[in-house]
């Protein structure tokens, strides 16, 4: 039986997201900007995953930032944190940390999609050899990563992965699927490049990056999606997971 | 049709100094069994670091070892990885020879490039430059094994001349196939006139499609070897019990668990952009097979799950629709205990293979 998750749901569920229920409507925002770095790390991160969840072999985490420039909420940044993982056959991104860049961002992705958003500065920059992003909180940079030498790819080629959360609702604790769609207008492929790091300001210390898998940038219309499905995250999805809609 | 049995050597934690041994015996008397049956061939695939699904990264030595515990059953080397940094070609075909030696003759060779990150990152391989160096391998190993000496310049390697020795046993040389997963490698197997050894489950129509599109495409290849290989293969799962639920449900759990240990690994495609992958290959497909329209059935398309009756039913649909070899999987993990694997084969050597044209005695 492959390994499961051990995170300790008691030590995390004060600090969990809670959702206002799971009739969240979608969002769509066109014209997003979506950077994603993926690295290998080092064995260890199993204590982060919940024990719904498989971890892949080998470990792994990605970094996505994305910049939505239109939302209800007005243009907002968001940069994610996330353990690759297995629900069941299908990979999932956890996600381990968020910020966004605006209030009202932080509260609509943390009640809607359980997001454990917090707010921060998030800079999103396109230089001739690279896109470069930064991530800023509290006066620190907890994040520095860049897509070096883009040359273009099929939007085909990239495929990203949808993610879970975990949350409060329903006055129990629930892993959260949010599954985007994505219409990619523009990809590039590049090397991976982490400049800083700030495990702990993610909620990963665990995490210690290795190796650089790869790294992307493109350009796509895309949502934010009703909630299809929860996951209880203390069983095996195949009895755990409930269909929402 | 001919029938075979294929091992990934899958391994369930939690794991015991015994484990990859007692798998490693079990497959072995099912070899031994298989040969005695008419089986006509046995292929052990070549995989690295792929955790409880397969611990097999040596594959000629378990099929030397099948080679010396039977008479007729033929051994197929592969998939073997046509990847510098996994095997040097020089390796590949001076072990390929020392095996058909060994064998009296009875191997093929089945080649690939690897579909998982895990593997190709495990190697420090590009997946960039998987397809160009296959391509470079497969179309020197046939003038490795034939020619009194060889000399190369490549992209991915280079030698000068020199005698490669052993030469094969058999004249020219032994079969040559393509693991085909990615839709659109059968075409890559007819263009060289190799034979296309798939390794994916179900779906009629589709593979109706993709094989008379090789068949169509390989009757103008420029060979790479001495002969063209014509042939069809596919993969499939084997479980065949006198009680057609009993055979089903039993059948069923081990294919989604194959499934479900499969799609564990990373797939190049879910980590790694690149036009050198550009289809969802294996893994993607089993997860779709195991969460899809027919997942709640007892029995997806095509698999040979059940009693004798329903099997053959669906071996002679695969028969129809071109395949002319079907190499199975007998068991994952050990899930199924030895004694009901062998009687599933013998059940299937004794109801089911007559009806076919395999190997008589």
């Amino acid at each position: 039986m492959p390994l499961f998750g051990e995170l300790e749901l008691d030590a995390v569920a004060p600090a969990l997201p809670r959702l206002r229920d799971l009739d969240t409507e979608a969002w769509e925002v066109p014209r997003a900007e979506i950077v994603q770095l993926a690295y290998e790390v080092a064995d260890g991160t199993r204590t982060l995953l919940p024990r719904a969840l498989h971890p892949a072999i080998p470990e792994y985490v990605t970094f996505v930032v994305t910049r939505y420039p239109e939302s209800p909420v007005g243009p907002f940044d968001l940069a994610q944190l996330r353990l690759m993982a297995r629900a069941g056959v299908h990979p999932r991104g956890y996600v381990l940390g968020a910020v966004a860049s605006t209030e009202a961002a932080v509260a609509a992705l943390r009640e809607r999609w359980g997001y454990p958003a917090v707010r921060g500065e998030i800079a999103l920059r396109r230089y001739h050899d690279r896109v470069a992003s930064t991530v800023r909180r509290g006066g620190e940079t907890i994040l520095e990563l860049a897509v070096v030498d883009p040359e273009v790819v099929a939007g085909g080629d990239l495929q990203y992965i949808h993610a879970v959360t975990l949350a409060r609702v329903d006055g129990a604790t629930q892993l959260i699927q949010v599954d985007p769609h994505y219409t990619i207008h523009h990809a590039a492929r590049g090397r991976a490049q982490v400049g800083r790091f700030d495990a702990a300001a993610w909620n990963a210390a665990a995490v210690k990056l290795t190796t650089p898998i790869s790294a992307s940038a493109s350009t796509c219309d895309t949502d934010l999606p009703r909630i299809r499905f929860v996951m209880d995250p203390q069983a095996p999805v195949v009895g755990g997971t409930k269909r929402v809609r | 049709m001919k029938f075979g049995l294929f091992y990934e050597l899958s391994v369930p934690r939690p794991w015991t100094r015994d484990s990859e041994r007692t798998v490693y015996e079990n497959a072995l008397e099912q070899v031994k069994l298989a040969d005695e049956l008419g089986f006509d061939q046995v292929w052990a695939v070549e995989h690295h670091f792929l955790e409880e699904y397969s611990h097999c990264p040596a594959p000629e030595l378990f099929l030397t070892a099948c080679a010396m515990l039977t008479k007729r059953i033929r051994v197929g080397f592969g998939i073997v990885v046509c990847v510098p940094q996994f095997n040097h070609p020089i390796k590949i075909a001076e072990r390929t020879a020392v095996l058909d030696i060994l064998s009296g003759g009875r191997v093929e060779v089945g080649t690939g490039r690897s579909a998982t990150w895990t593997e190709l990152a495990g190697f420090n391989a590009s997946p960039d430059d998987t397809k160009k160096s296959w391509d470079e391998f497969v179309r020197c190993l046939p003038r490795m094994w034939t020619s009194e000496k060889f000399e190369f310049q490549g992209e991915f390697w280079s030698m000068p001349r020199r005698m490669i020795l052993p030469k094969v046993y058999q004249r020219p040389h032994p079969p040559m196939w393509v693991a085909v997963t990615s839709p659109g490698t059968e075409l890559d197997a007819a263009d060289r006139g190799l034979g296309s050894l798939g390794l994916t489950f179900g779906q009629f129509a589709e593979q109706e499609k993709r094989i008379a599109e090789y068949r169509r495409r390989i009757q103008l290849c420029e060979p790479v070897g001495e002969f063209v290989n014509d042939q069809v293969s596919t993969v499939n799962f084997l479980y065949c019990h006198e009680d057609e639920a009993a055979g089903l449900k039993t059948g069923r759990r081990m294919a989604d668990y194959f499934n479900y240990l499969a799609t564990q690994l990373i797939s190049v495609r879910e980590t790694y952009p690149s036009k050198s992958y550009p289809s969802l290959g294996l893994l993607p497909q089993l997860r779709r097979q195991a969460t899809g329209p027919d997942s709640g059935e007892q029995a997806g398309e095509g698999l040979c799950l059940g009693g004798p009756e329903r099997i053959m039913r669906a071996l002679k649909r695969w028969e129809s629709v071109g395949v002319d070899r079907v190499n199975f999987l007998v068991n994952t993990a050990e899930m199924i205990p030895q004694a009901e694997v062998l009687a599933s084969l013998r059940l299937f050597g004794r109801e089911v293979m007559p009806a076919f044209n395999g190997r008589k005695d």
